[in-house]
């Protein structure tokens, strides 16, 4: 059975070149090739993963936050009234009693100081982008380093960077940021980097490592070192750009981690910022609303949030996963 | 394999001492100066403060006090805990550790065996729609925000329902007289579900090379002896209901934990079952004439385990973790509660302490694992 | 002449994959003799393995059985279910798999694989009981019993094919299905494991069905060849008929395809093209846009599989020897 379907289905993107093509590509200069080539993959990738439903979901809720944290500013500007609006100073006067139960003007309702929940919902969507991204940068530069590096030098260096690695994944993460919050009042941009930083030498540059073990044994690699290439110009110009889809799949997953930990850390009050997903929660605790059903608006929209965009990153990255690792791929 | 274990213990020892280092010399670094604002506590005389100060090695350089307290540690002591002075920190980890374990442990098995059936079974059974259900309300339930789905449960569960209590581990007015206090009993629950586990494991491994009929009736009698023994040893201690008492309270937090950590097993058991029923011997054994439910438990789920071990080591991690925010939001109190309480106090000694025990505790998780994972699997050999 | 243990009439059996229907097995007819052994040859994808997994009824899901029978002593197995099927898998029919060395699992003994299958079919068997028989088995192969209680990583692959065989011995079957039994081993081994087989064969007067892609290595085993080509049986006869007087141009270009050792030096002629895609198979003869005698009726009507005198059965336009 898997002898007759390996002989009669055709893998479903051919990268093959056509001739005219190839004639039509030699006379564009290199950089437009390159170009033209990236272009194309992305188009067969968008292929592969447009057929994934649960993938699109997730690209869905993705796109469906980041509307909001684009159409927050426009609404304060043009809509909102920022005395009454402002998530973090605002006031609503209209309200007798705070918080105040979802109503027209106050679609989801006020927090115990009056503030518009639906406001602060959608100001903190754009620091969870900007916190989520960073950190997944600076895990992934830090992985993709480590990773090619330990697999193409090998011996001490390797040895040192994957003990590391080994510490770093047998303890638990969040708990390590819960005391280093509490003892160093931190803010979203050194969290960002103490996450890139523990993730980037953690799992991160495992995974990537076994890759870059693969590729560190191909041919063109051998050809590059027999060619006269530095070993800095070999990494950099020929392992990484190969580990790059799996490092882009990895970007979903710290995005995940990244939000998922800030969100805990504003949920103890531990974290040097103004307004977020998890402070909302923390605020209705202080205030003593935390276990009482009657003010769910103060913690339904805020936790929803964090788990759907978490989900939303992790889908993604499992559906990007089917495409970078065709043995995922359904038959 | 005593070899084995001696050389994993040695590489834990060497973690556990890089780690604690790299940890000790952070807190060192810490802005706030935790012991001034112990030691400018009015109450206390000039001479009590030098006293303290000495005590706690304050005025020694920084290297002095790194080796004091890795020698004292290597003692068992971790010094006194500025939050709860004068007790030490070694005595609060004694008090709070038994139900930091219980949590953790009852947690992480179940959500290993919960995970892995369930992962079987939709792996055997496929279908579209189902499995985008499946894989949706899995990675929902695996991404969820911890502390939010805590409530959540307490509001379903505990407000709503009425079925379980709101928090905390005990109901006070019932253990008021109670002739031992909870600690006790934790390590008796404790104690004898080890007890109970190692019973059922050797009863297996005693009766592996036995006829069919033979085999099955031993393994039977020997599950009705070890719950005999349980009861025989638990209904006239009379500590019985405070046990239930511990373990109905135990209930809710245990699923909420249970829940986030078992979605995550499933997933990867049904996927990896899904590569290994792929596998030639999974064809030989269907050739076999074995019935189906002998091929996905004996051969596929049995191989497709490895994997899902391997993974589940990782997970330790993650399980800790989420340990930590499950006793905050049930307000357990237990080592995670505890380390958290202590980090916002900046009770430097009581952190140290909770991280060496967090750490010893994910690093032994991870022992047994490993040690699991090699007796599974007959091409590791504990080398 | 001896009874017919198999009988496989008209079978037909597709494979529904997103991009079509796959005709793997075509109106495929053979019969089988009590202690006879059965060669079918043919290039990988021409659905010989289809054929054979189809016998013991371990299709993957995709798999439709479009019509044709195959009575196995009497009776027809195409119709029963799953259950009643199970009571024909190893009793009857047992198989040594295309891929040998996969076919034990990595994490029991081998001798416990073997006895789980004894247990399956014989019930409660006495466990001492069951360990000598796995012993003789053992020897019966040519295996040292004192391995027996290892684990297939730690046998050579030699070791492991005769291991699997012995499993295939275990519950002593009328049919043994070898599929591929001797691919993945080196040249010497696998010449001493076909040797063994036979005499086995010949020793239990177990029935056999050897496949393999290498008709050399069919020839030695087989009393007598089926050559399959794009799932259809295009010829069949006795081994020595079908090497001195080949009737369908596939089935010569298959020889000639073949190194022989003993016989006068000759050059290796390859057969030009890959086999046809399933999906769209050629119309008329399967064979047509490969064949050098290829005329217009090929390309047309598809030829009758039809005796050409002391059971030489062939299916061709252009027959090389009337």
């Amino acid at each position: 059975m898997e002898e007759k379907t390996k002989v009669i289905t055709k893998p479903k993107v051919e990268v093959i070149l056509e001739e005219e093509e190839r004639k039509r590509l030699k006379e564009m200069p290199l950089w437009r090739v390159r170009l033209y080539l990236t272009w194309r993959e992305i188009r067969n990738n968008w292929r592969l993963f447009s057929e994934n439903k649960i993938g699109l979901l997730g690209l869905g809720i993705i796109i469906f936050y980041a509307i909001m944290a684009i159409a927050h500013p426009i609404l304060m500007k043009w809509v909102w009234d920022p005395n009454i609006y402002d998530p973090i100073v605002g006031y609503s006067y209209d309200e007798v009693l705070q918080p105040a139960p979802p109503s027209f003007r106050h679609i989801l309702g006020t927090d115990p100081l009056g503030r518009d929940v639906l406001s602060q919902l959608m100001y903190s969507t754009r620091s969870e982008f900007a916190l989520g991204i960073l950190a997944a940068i600076i895990t992934v530069t830090i992985g993709t380093t480590v990773g090619a590096v330990a697999a193409y030098f090998g011996g001490i260096i390797d040895t040192l960077l994957m003990r590391l690695a080994d510490l770093i994944i047998m303890l638990p993460f969040v708990t390590i940021l819960i005391v280093l919050s509490a003892l160093f009042k931190m803010n979203l941009i050194i969290l960002a980097i103490v996450i890139g930083i523990l993730s980037g030498f953690g799992g991160t540059g495992i995974v990537i490592k076994s890759q870059a073990l693969t590729i560190k044994v191909r041919a063109y690699i051998e050809a590059a070192k027999v060619s006269g290439g530095s070993n800095w110009h070999i990494i950099f110009r020929h392992i990484i750009p190969n580990l790059m889809p799996l490092s882009f799949l990895y970007m979903m997953f710290s995005v995940t981690s990244a939000i998922f930990s800030e969100a805990v850390l504003s949920f103890f009050g531990l974290l040097n910022i103004r307004m977020s997903w998890g402070l909302m929660i923390h605020t209705a605790q202080t205030a003593g609303y935390l276990l009482n059903p009657k003010t769910w608006w103060l913690i339904v929209p805020a936790g929803l949030s964090i788990t759907l965009l978490c989900s939303a990153f992790y889908l993604v990255g499992r559906a990007l996963d089917e495409i970078v690792n065709p043995r995922l791929r359904k038959r | 394999m005593l070899r084995y274990v001696l050389r994993r213990l040695g590489q834990i020892v060497i973690t556990l001492f890089v780690f604690l280092t790299l940890v000790y010399f952070l807190l060192e670094a810490q802005p706030g100066d935790y012991a001034q604002t112990f030691l400018s506590n009015p109450k206390l005389t000039k001479e009590q403060r030098e006293a303290l100060k000495a005590q706690f090695g304050l005025d020694r350089p920084l290297w002095e006090r790194y080796l004091r307290y890795m020698g004292s540690l290597l003692k068992g002591n971790l010094g006194i805990s500025f939050e709860h002075y004068p007790r030490s920190v070694v005595s609060v980890i004694a008090e709070r550790a038994p139900r930091t374990i219980l949590l953790f442990l009852t947690a992480q098995i179940l959500s290993f065996l919960l995970g892995f059936s369930a992962g079987k079974v939709l792996a055997w059974r496929r279908g579209q729609a189902f499995e985008y259900v499946l894989t949706i309300g899995g990675v929902t339930l695996y991404t969820v925000f911890t502390p939010w789905f805590g409530l959540m449960m307490i509001w379903i569960f505990a407000y709503i329902l009425h079925l379980f209590p709101v928090g905390k581990f005990v109901t006070p007015t019932l253990w008021r007289g109670a002739p031992v206090d909870a600690n006790y009993v934790f390590i008796r629950i404790l104690l004898s579900a080890f007890v109970a586990s190692l019973a059922l494991f050797l009863v297996l491994l005693a009766t592996r090379r036995l006829n069919l009929a033979l085999r099955r009736g031993l393994r039977g009698a020997g599950v009705l002896i070890i719950l005999a023994g349980l009861l025989a040893y638990w209904l006239p201690s009379g500590i019985t209901r405070y046990a239930l008492d511990i373990l109905y309270h135990l209930i809710l937090p245990v699923m909420t934990l249970t829940l986030i950590n078992f979605a995550g097993m499933m997933l990867l058991t049904r996927n990896s079952m899904l590569e290994t029923m792929r596998e030639d011997f999974v064809m030989a054994a269907r050739a076999k004439g074995l019935p189906d439910g002998v091929i996905r438990d004996k051969h596929v789920a049995r191989n497709a385990m490895l994997p899902v071990i391997t993974s589940f080591i990782f997970s330790i991690a993650f399980v800790l973790d989420g340990g930590v925010i499950t006793e905050t939001v049930f307000s357990w109190p237990g080592m995670g509660l505890t380390l958290l309480e202590a980090a916002v106090a900046q009770d430097i000694p009581m952190v140290m302490g909770g991280l060496v025990f967090t750490g010893t505790l994910a690093l032994l998780g991870h022992l047994v694992a490993d040690m699991t994972y090699a007796y599974l699997d007959p091409r590791i050999r504990y080398t | 002449m001896a009874e017919s243990i198999l009988k496989i009439e008209n079978f037909t059996m597709h494979y529904m994959t997103k991009a079509g229907e796959v005709s793997a097995v075509d109106n495929v007819s053979l019969e089988i003799r009590k202690g006879e052994s059965l060669g079918l040859v043919g290039e990988s994808g021409c659905g010989k393995t289809s054929l054979a997994i189809s016998i013991m009824k371990l299709l993957p899901e995709n798999a439709v059985i479009k019509g044709g029978h195959i009575y196995f002593d009497g009776t027809d197995l195409v119709p029963l279910s799953e259950d009643e099927m199970r009571r024909f898998r190893w009793r009857r029919i047992s198989m040594i798999f295309q891929a040998a060395m996969n076919s034990l699992n990595p994490v029991y003994r081998v001798s416990d694989q073997i006895i789980e299958a004894m247990e399956t079919h014989f019930g409660n068997i006495d466990y001492s009981e069951a360990r000598e028989k796995v012993a003789n088995l053992f020897r019966l192969v040519g295996l040292d019993p004192k391995f027996m209680d290892q684990y297939p990583h730690e046998y050579s692959g030699g070791m492991r094919q005769r291991a699997v065989i012995a499993m295939a011995l275990a519950c002593e079957p009328d049919l043994i299905i070898a599929d591929e039994p001797t691919t993945a081993l080196d040249v010497i081994v696998q010449d001493n494991i076909l040797r063994e087989l036979k005499a086995l064969q010949e020793k239990l007067g177990t029935t056999m069905i050897y496949i393999s892609h290498d008709i050399a290595v069919i020839a030695e085993v087989s009393h007598r060849i089926g050559i399959m080509y794009a799932g259809k049986l295009v010829e069949l006869a006795d081994a020595e008929e079908i090497f001195h007087h080949p009737i369908h141009p596939y089935t010569a270009g298959l020889m000639s395809a073949f190194p022989s050792i003993i016989g006068p030096k000759r050059e290796l002629v390859t057969i030009p093209g890959e086999p046809p895609d399933l999906l769209n198979p050629p119309s008329g003869c399967r064979f047509h846009p490969r064949c050098q005698y290829a005329t217009e009726i090929c390309r047309e009507k598809e030829p009758e599989f039809k005796d050409y005198g002391s059971g030489h059965m062939a299916s061709c336009w252009n027959p090389l020897e009337g």
